[in-house]
Formats: C-alpha cells, structure tokens, sequence
C-alpha cells in the first residue's frame, strides 16, 4: 500500500471539516461566520484532492481498484455535490450531511478496515460501481428527507396550522433526490449492459427500483397540475416513500427475494 | 394551472374526462387484456422483429402526429393529452409492476396466477395494453410540447421523449435481441452457440481458447458450531482472510495463521507447497483458548474437488474451517479465427466485454465445480440492433435529470 501519508492527510481534511461544520452550525445565529465554515470546508476538500493526486502518480493507475480506493473517491465527490447543491438551492444543513459523509468515509479507511470483507464479487468490479451506489445513496437521502417534510406537513395539518412553505421544501427535495434518483436508474442500466449483457431484466430489486421511480413520478406530476391539493399530495409523498424502503430493505424479504443479483445484504 | 378551489358539478362523461373516466377506461384496458390472458391461450409470446417493429413504430409515431394534428378536438385525444390520463395511465402500471415485484415471475401452480398471467407480467396482455396507452399518452404530450416550439420546454422534452425513446425501442427491439451463449474449451475452436431455447446456432466465427485464468481471494477462516454446522461467529458476516502471520479472534479463541499455501497437498502430518490440478489451499493454524490457556497446532485446508477439506475440532462445541475460495477474476484469453482467415486476440473478463461485427461478447462462466483448474469458458454473445436508440433516450433521460437538478419546480420558483 502506497498510503503512507493518507493518516496526514485526512487527519488534516477531517479536522478542517470538523471545525468548518462548527461554524456552520453557529452561522444558523449569525450568518456572517457561514464563510468561514466553506472557506474550511474547501480548504479540507484541497488537501484530499492533493493527496488523491498524489495517489494516483505513485500507484501509476487510476486509483478505483480496491474499497478502500472506492472510499476514498466517496470522500472526495461528496463535497463537490454539497457545494453544488448548496451553490444552487442554500440548503445550509445538505451541506453539512454531505461533508459530514464524506468525513465518515475518510475515517473509515482511517481507522483501517482490513478486518472487514474485502472481497468483491467479479461483476460489482466496475467503474459503474462508485457511480451507481454513491449517486443512489444520495437520492435516498434526500428522498427521506423529502419524507419526514411530508410527515411534518402531515402534522401541521392537523394541528390546523398547515404552511405551504412546508410542501414547498417537499418539492425541492424531491425533485433533487427524483434526478439522483433517475441517473442511479440509467446507470445501473449501463452498467448492466456491461456486465450481464442487457440493461433490464427485471430482477425484483430492478423492479422495485422502478416502481420507486414511478411513485415519485405520481407525485410530480400531481403536484404539477393540482398545486392546492395538499393532503393528497403529502399521502402520495409518503407512500412514494414506503415504496422506496421497500426496495431498499424490503426486497430480501419478498417471495422474489431469491432471484434478484442485488441480494448483497445475505453475504 | 386551470384548477380553481370551487368544484363545477359535472355527469359522467361529461366534456372533459377527469380521473374517473380515466381509471375506468385504465381498468377497462385491464380487465380486457386478463381476459384475453385467459380465454386466448398461445403458447408463443407476442414478439414483432425486423422489419416489422420498423412498420410498427413508424406507423405508430405518423398515426400520432396525425392524430394531434387533425384530431386535437376530439374527446378522446384532449383527454390523452391531458393530466387525468397520464396519472391513471402511471398509477396502473405501477399497479402491474408491483405485482411483478410480488409474485415470482416463474411457473406457477396457484391456478389463479397461472390462468391471469401474473407470472409473467412483461408478456401479459394487460400489461402490454396499459403500456400501449401510457406510451400513447407519453407520445401525445411529448409532440404538444414539441410543436409549442419554445426552449422552456427543454427540460419537458429530454425527460418524455428520452423515455418514450427508451421504452419504446425496448420493447420492439426484443424480437431482434439475440442472445447465445457458447462452451469453449482450452485448445480447441468452438463456433456453434446455442440460444436461450437450446437450439444450435452456427456462428460465422470461430472462438479459439487459448487459456482459461482465475484470480481467487486468499480463503477465509470460519468459527463452525459442530451440532448445525452453521458458521457461529459475526453472524456468518465478514470473515477473515487468511493471511500469514495474522492473530484474529473468535469468541474466546486466539487463531494465528502459521503459515498459508494456496497450493499444496497433504505429505505425511504436514502439508507443502505442490502444483498440480486440484491441489487446494491450507494454512497452519495454532488456535489458544483464552480461558484456560491450551494451545492446539494443526493444519486445516479448504480442499478441492480432488481432496477433501480439513477442519479442526477445537472444543466440543467449535470447529475452525477454511472456506472455499472466492473468486476474484476470471478472464479468457482468446482468438476470434473469421472465416476470412483473420486472427483476432482478446482478453475476455466480467464488465470488460468485447465488440466484435455487432456482437458483445462476454465472459459469462466456466466449470465451477473444477474452479481454477476449469479448461470450459462459457461465453456470451448479444447482439441489439435497438440499442444505440435506447441509448439515446437514456442519454436524453440523463440530460433531463441534470436539468430538473439545476431548474427545480416551477411552481415552487415563481412563487
């Protein structure tokens, strides 16, 4: 292993984070120290990329070879997408869980994971791996985020005190997490092709997948053309959202549970 | 947008059709096409190939342009390009989907299941014709917003015509979808491949095997309960690699790995280094109960097809075992011998296909009873001619997700 420094250099970038989301968290009472915090963030995200770099010179190979690597990349995509989301949306608190994230990663491989399975099946050896997953794991988030909005509208409802903003952050949420959504689809779909040698064969976690889709669908197009409707459309949010933890979780315990190829969790 | 909160009292229908026209009309599809499943019995599934899912889909889109041309008045058309039927339209595949999701799609002896065709949902009638009228709906709106001419429609455009593209080549491109697979064995030249029916085909190329490689994982180290024999430690999860000069510990046991062969043959009490077909992997372990300090030596091996594996009995509960292998990599090294006397080489491995006149060729098995020492490589051929146009309205369908990343919800922003 060419990792020698790596304990340096993410010690350094966690620290850095660490302290970063500190500011961000005080810059929710004042606003003026939210600099300080990116200035952090970006200053810990420069000292992982120069490492990857690093890396990737003394390996002489693109470094996507091992888990550890796989993580490594997690790390380092993450905050990108935080920054751009952020850049796009102000969602102080997305932020936050994708440096978060990607600090747990680093600290993963920090804290040196031998003891754990490092074998890899042949097919999951892809470049489409990291895509895939890390573009998956976010739409879920996001989409669970989406969902605990629906419940808090679920409840102001009730309580009679229901503000459209409320759906209004729904929205936002599932559209970001709807397009992640999508591009872990369509790049399973690539990925497949390459490694099965067809882009859909209707494996039950495929099929959940795409009803999953499909639920959010209902509700985008719902809330399109029936924007006062706001009871039905928090219902569909959250039943879109047990669709969605029946394919992430559920699927194993299904009848089609034994012919699916995305059974990973049995092993 | 036209949505007020007062509600207009309307009859059935009654100009326009709302949702439960719509669903009446989605059920009615529905309950049609399982009846069809059962009282219309064939045996062959509905499949169009070349060139008639050409006819078909030009037909489709001209009848679809024509029809939101001529016939935009009429009540079936204003009701197909409107929301009501894009959401039941939705809602029922989604129903069907689940369904597939539910009930194994394999040979069934519920009679129920059995005479609707729920185990076989991609080739029911049902599903075909909600299909029919979701794409209908997705073309109809698709050629709306095309006409408008109007860049805010970009978005629209990517997302519905990238999935009417996809869908639609995916489903007329199954009667062209060729599917073989063939056995090649180390040294001799293979060409006839079989289909998914058993049927040989004859290839116009020949495959020349001229090696067979696996890489394997180092084997890994299990804690077994004697009385079930199922593994007793992590829950069957994350098991250690053996790995020499390693300590790991299982309940209140100490194994260090001694020593790690992943070749070797049993000699006398111990085992050595050797290299012949089906020597199998072993390790010296010295295994320390922590509670009373007894220390145990052995070798243990996870055996082979050739030799049986070893444990070692530690109490009279637990034993420690060497699993098989895992397989790392496997790839073939081949020839492609055309009948023109060309010679091409190529290494085949799993997600690193090879392109060859139309053809993917995969790696897709081999002997796994003989594991490393197989001299049988099974490939894959496929050929989808639909496939650039599926990658198409993927490609689209990904600009489109970028788009709704960067825009959001309209709705939302102008307020």
């Amino acid at each position: 292993m060419t990792w020698i420094d790596f304990p340096l250099y993410s010690s350094i970038s966690i620290s850095l984070w660490i302290l970063g989301l500190l500011f961000l968290l005080i810059s929710y009472k004042k606003e003026t120290v939210f600099k300080f915090a990116n200035l952090l963030f970006i200053a810990g995200w420069v000292v992982l990329i120069l490492f990857v770099i690093k890396l990737w010179i003394e390996l002489d190979r693109p470094p996507m070879r091992t888990l550890g690597e796989t993580r490594l990349w997690y790390a380092t995509f993450l905050p990108l997408i935080g920054f751009l989301t952020y850049i796009r949306w102000k969602y102080k608190w997305f932020l936050a869980y994708s440096i978060a994230m990607a600090g747990m990663f680093l600290a993963i491989n920090y804290m040196n994971p031998e003891t754990y399975s490092k074998t890899l099946m042949p097919a999951l050896q892809s470049p489409w791996f990291i895509p895939h997953v890390l573009v998956y794991l976010f739409s879920y988030a996001v989409l669970a985020a989406s969902s605990i909005v629906a419940v808090k509208g679920w409840y102001d409802s009730y309580k009679g005190k229901f503000n459209i903003e409320t759906l209004k952050l729904a929205d936002n949420l599932v559209y970001i997490g709807f397009a992640f959504l999508t591009l872990g689809l369509l790049f399973g779909a690539l990925w497949a092709k390459e490694a099965w040698g067809h882009y859909w064969t209707w494996d039950p976690k495929e099929v959940w997948a795409f009803l999953t889709w499909m639920g959010y669908l209902i509700y985008i197009h719902y809330r399109h053309f029936h924007i006062h409707k706001t009871q039905q459309a928090l219902t569909i949010l959250a039943l879109a959202f047990v669709v969605l933890l029946v394919c992430w979780f559920g699927v194993n315990y299904l009848p089609v549970a034994n012919t699916s190829v995305h059974t990973y969790t049995q092993y | 947008m036209s949505e007020n909160q007062q509600t207009v009292q309307r009859n059935l229908w009654e100009n326009p059709w709302g949702y439960v026209e719509s669903f009446f009309i989605g059920f009615g599809l529905l309950v049609t096409g399982f009846f069809l499943e059962v009282f219309v019995k064939t045996n062959n599934t509905f499949t169009i190939s070349y060139p008639y899912n050409v006819f078909f889909l030009v037909g489709y889109v001209v009848a679809l342009i024509m029809l939101y041309k001529w016939f935009s008045t009429t009540q079936i058309i204003r009701w197909l390009t409107k929301v009501p039927a894009s959401i039941s339209s939705i809602v029922l595949v989604t129903l069907l989907v689940m369904i597939m999701g539910i009930i194994p799609q394999i040979p069934s002896e519920n009679n129920i299941i059995t005479n609707l065709g729920l185990n076989h949902i991609t080739t029911n009638w049902a599903f075909l014709l909600i299909i029919f009228q979701f794409l209908t709906c997705l073309g109809l709106v698709t050629i709306k917003r095309i006409s408008q001419l109007k860049w805010s429609n970009f978005g629209f455009i990517l997302n519905h015509l990238g999935l009417f593209l996809a869908l639609i080549a995916g489903i007329l491109g199954t009667g062209d979808l060729q599917r073989l697979s063939i056995n090649v064995y180390e040294g001799k030249p293979s060409w006839i491949a079989t289909d998914a029916q058993k049927n040989e085909i004859e290839l116009p190329f020949a495959f020349y095997l001229k090696d067979f490689l696996i890489n394997e994982y180092n084997p890994k180290l299990a804690l077994v309960d004697n009385k079930s024999g199922s593994i007793a430690h992590n829950n069957g999860k994350n098991l250690y690699l053996v790995e020499k000069g390693e300590t790991y510990f299982f309940k209140n046991f100490e194994v260090t790995v001694n020593e790690f062969f992943p070749n070797s043959g049993r000699i006398g009490d111990r085992y050595e280094k050797v290299n012949e077909i089906g020597s199998p992997p072993s390790a010296s372990i010295t295994v320390k109960n922590i509670e009373n300090d007894s220390i145990i030596n052995s070798w243990i091996s996870s055996g082979s097809f050739r030799y049986p594996y070893e444990s070692l009995k530690i109490s009279e509960d637990y034993s420690i075992v060497m699993t098989i292998p895992e397989v790392k990599k496997f790839s073939s090294d081949i020839d492609i011998l055309t009948k023109e006397g060309e010679r091409i080489s190529t290494v085949l491995e799993v997600n690193k296909p090879f392109k060859f006149r139309g053809w993917k060729i995969y790696q897709l098995s081999y002997d796994d009873k003989m594991g490393k020492w197989s001299n049988l490589s099974v490939l894959e051929l496929v050929k989808d001619p639909w496939l650039p146009f599926i990658y198409i309205g993927i490609f689209m369908m990904i600009a489109g997700a970028f788009y709704m990343f960067w825009m959001g919800n309209k709705i939302t922003k102008n307020q």
